[in-house]
């Protein structure tokens, strides 16, 4: 029983991390209707921002997070700008969107290899104790992942509630053309997910290289497909969806740990993914909104 | 000439002669058929995997352990690759090509190899883990009793049969009705299911015989290399061959041949003549990488059809004289 509250409090962190992913990752979707496939090294240029402010100049971990996700901004920037949306625009061939975002991927891992070379690196993040919490045991670093994502959670929920960009997004998001027409600026909203979308990219990252706790240029590729059963499970676009998603599939795969070996978990993510585009290829939260 | 020189033209070679095999399948599957093929390294794998374990005695040293070891000699080792990787990916085209949208497919072949990928480098016992496969025999090695330096030249014409079938092969089913069916499902699934064409079916057939090659092309990396391991198949192997097809020209056999051509041996062996910086060893392959997705970004915004296009086929010239020459690709699969 001990085994299984432990799986449920992994579980519970796994979540986080994969909510700050696959939230930015359905956001992005949802203003442009691609999948971006870079997504997963955007997680890791974030761990190795977060890196070298944490370890080369000696910041604490957590500020050298946020500040490694705000740094992300740069980098989305221009590539949404200067590669993606170029491609998007054009009235032509639509699926050449998909190759390209997989060629930014072939060119930002290997960015990341030229700068920070293949090794695997660690935080420096001190000695870190483990606490009970109720049923749970967890380390301090864990109960700051979980609690970075509800906070996140949260913020995105006003934002998407209670501000004038969160209605644009989801007007987009629902109708591009029609939103098009009633005046929302379509390209600046459209930027600015980009933007919040690679720092919630970079969070992620950044969490789940502390999380993993020594981690090379694969951290954020490797773990690209458990985003993608969080964000179907939900339904690709949504974002409450993709929050639903990422608590099933992280509670699916830590607790699975408990019955078979844990270095084959994350693949109990495909059995979701593949079992859910065969029955309902919306997400099951299309059941909820239908009902 | 030097032999050195002659040595390193020939491995060149059985390279060349090896890439064109993938690019000639993934032609089939995404050129012709229009199918996001992302897990396409993983199909290459599996052939050589199998390949090589058809070939390799069993295994009883610890430390070195792999499933089946056949003891069985060439060709039957390669039949073996290409008809596992055959029958995996029928598997997974059973689950993942049906009429979701094709970014759907895509993720779920990144998921495929990504799991592959793991579950081989993590389980020992099935193809020795993250070490791989080591010291399989090739071809006609023991018969002929070779210098080892010299083998290159011996699995030339081996690599150049087997390119010379499959190029044949490719070559006719692009102008056979069946080539014509794929592209009729790659433009449109709609209307070519209109018009009769069982477009999942078709689309299955194209994934599979893709995968057949690309498990041709690895049986005869693992054959000419005598190893494999999680290593040489890295996601971006992937990329890397749609590179070539797309800067080549895709939808046609000559396309798919001169991109392995320009990325294989211009780009990737081009760069391998750049000084090393000792301090950074991995920066070679890195600058080569970075190189590949700038050209396909290129190609893809400047000329999207690839250095050798597509032929547009016209049926009805006589009375439609104009047919519109914009149209293009519109929808993938």
């Amino acid at each position: 029983m001990e085994l299984f509250f432990n799986s449920i409090g992994f579980g519970l962190v796994t979540a986080s991390i994969l909510a700050l992913a696959a939230v930015g990752l359905t956001l992005q979707f949802g203003m442009t209707n691609y999948v971006n496939f870079a997504y997963g090294d955007f997680m890791t240029l974030g761990a190795y921002l977060t890196w070298t402010l944490n370890v080369r100049l000696g910041w604490p971990f957590w500020p050298a997070l946020l500040v490694g996700a705000l740094l992300m901004a740069i980098p989305v920037l221009l590539i949404s700008r200067f590669v993606l949306e170029p491609f998007a625009k054009r009235s032509g061939p639509t699926f050449h969107i998909l190759i390209v975002t997989f060629a930014v991927s072939l060119i930002l891992s290997n960015l990341i290899l030229a700068i920070w070379g293949g090794d695997f690196q660690n935080f420096n993040v001190g000695e870190d104790a483990p606490v009970n919490i109720g049923p749970f045991l967890l380390s301090i670093q864990q109960l700051g992942i979980i609690g970075l994502a509800a906070v996140c959670m949260v913020a995105i929920h006003l934002l998407l509630t209670r501000t004038k960009l969160g209605k644009a997004m989801r007007a987009i998001s629902d109708d591009k053309n029609l939103a098009a027409v009633t005046g929302i600026p379509t390209q600046r909203v459209t930027t600015i997910v980009w933007v919040l979308s690679g720092m919630l990219a970079g969070l992620a990252g950044g969490v789940l290289a502390l999380n993993v706790s020594s981690f090379d240029p694969n951290v954020g590729v490797t773990f690209l497909f458990v985003i993608f059963a969080a964000v179907v499970f939900g339904g690709i676009g949504r974002p409450y969806g993709a929050m639903v998603g990422a608590l099933v599939i992280g509670l699916v795969v830590e607790v699975s740990a408990v019955f078979i070996p844990s270095a084959y978990k994350l693949d109990v993510a495909f059995l979701v993914l593949v079992g859910v585009l065969l029955v309902r290829p919306d997400g099951i939260m299309s059941l909820l909104a239908r009902g | 000439m030097p032999h050195d020189l002659n040595y390193y033209l020939a491995t060149l070679a059985v390279y060349f002669l090896i890439y064109c095999v993938l690019t000639l399948g993934l032609n089939i599957t995404f050129g012709m058929a229009g199918i996001f093929d992302f897990s396409y390294i993983t199909f290459m794998a599996i052939g050589a995997y199998f390949a090589g374990v058809a070939v390799l005695p069993p295994s009883n040293v610890p430390g070195l352990q792999w499933i089946l070891g056949l003891n069985l000699g060439f060709p039957i080792d390669l039949l073996i690759g290409a008809l596992a990787a055959g029958v995996f990916g029928l598997l997974i085209g059973l689950v993942a090509i049906r009429r979701i949208r094709s970014d759907y497919l895509a993720m779920v072949l990144v998921a495929v190899w990504t799991i592959t990928w793991s579950v081989t480098s993590t389980t020992i016992g099935l193809f020795n883990g993250q070490q791989g496969l080591i010291g399989v025999p090739q071809p006609f090695e023991a018969q002929l009793g070779v210098n080892p330096n010299d083998y290159v030249f011996v699995f030339i014409p081996i690599a150049a049969a087997a390119l010379a079938i499959l190029f044949a092969i490719a070559y006719c089913v692009e102008r056979s009705p069946f080539g014509r069916a794929l592209r009729a499902t790659r433009e449109d699934q709609d209307v070519a299911a209109a018009f009769g064409k069982r477009t999942v079916r078709l689309r299955l057939t194209a994934m599979v015989i893709g995968c057949v090659y690309a498990g041709v092309a690895g049986a005869l990396t693992i054959e000419f290399l005598s190893a494999m391991s999680p290593n040489a198949w890295a996601i971006i192997e992937t990329v890397i061959i749609f590179s070539a097809l797309i800067v080549g020209g895709r939808g046609n056999v000559f396309g798919a041949v001169l991109g392995a051509l320009l990325v294989r041996i211009l780009i990737i062996e081009g760069t391998g003549l750049l000084p090393t910086l000792p301090d950074h060893p991995e920066l070679i392959g890195a600058t080569r990488n970075i190189l590949i997705g700038l050209l396909v970004i290129v190609v893809l915004y400047f000329r999207p059809q690839g250095v050798i296009p597509e032929r547009r086929r016209r049926y009805f010239e006589s009375r439609k004289p104009a047919a519109d020459p914009s149209s293009e690709v519109t929808k993938g699969g």
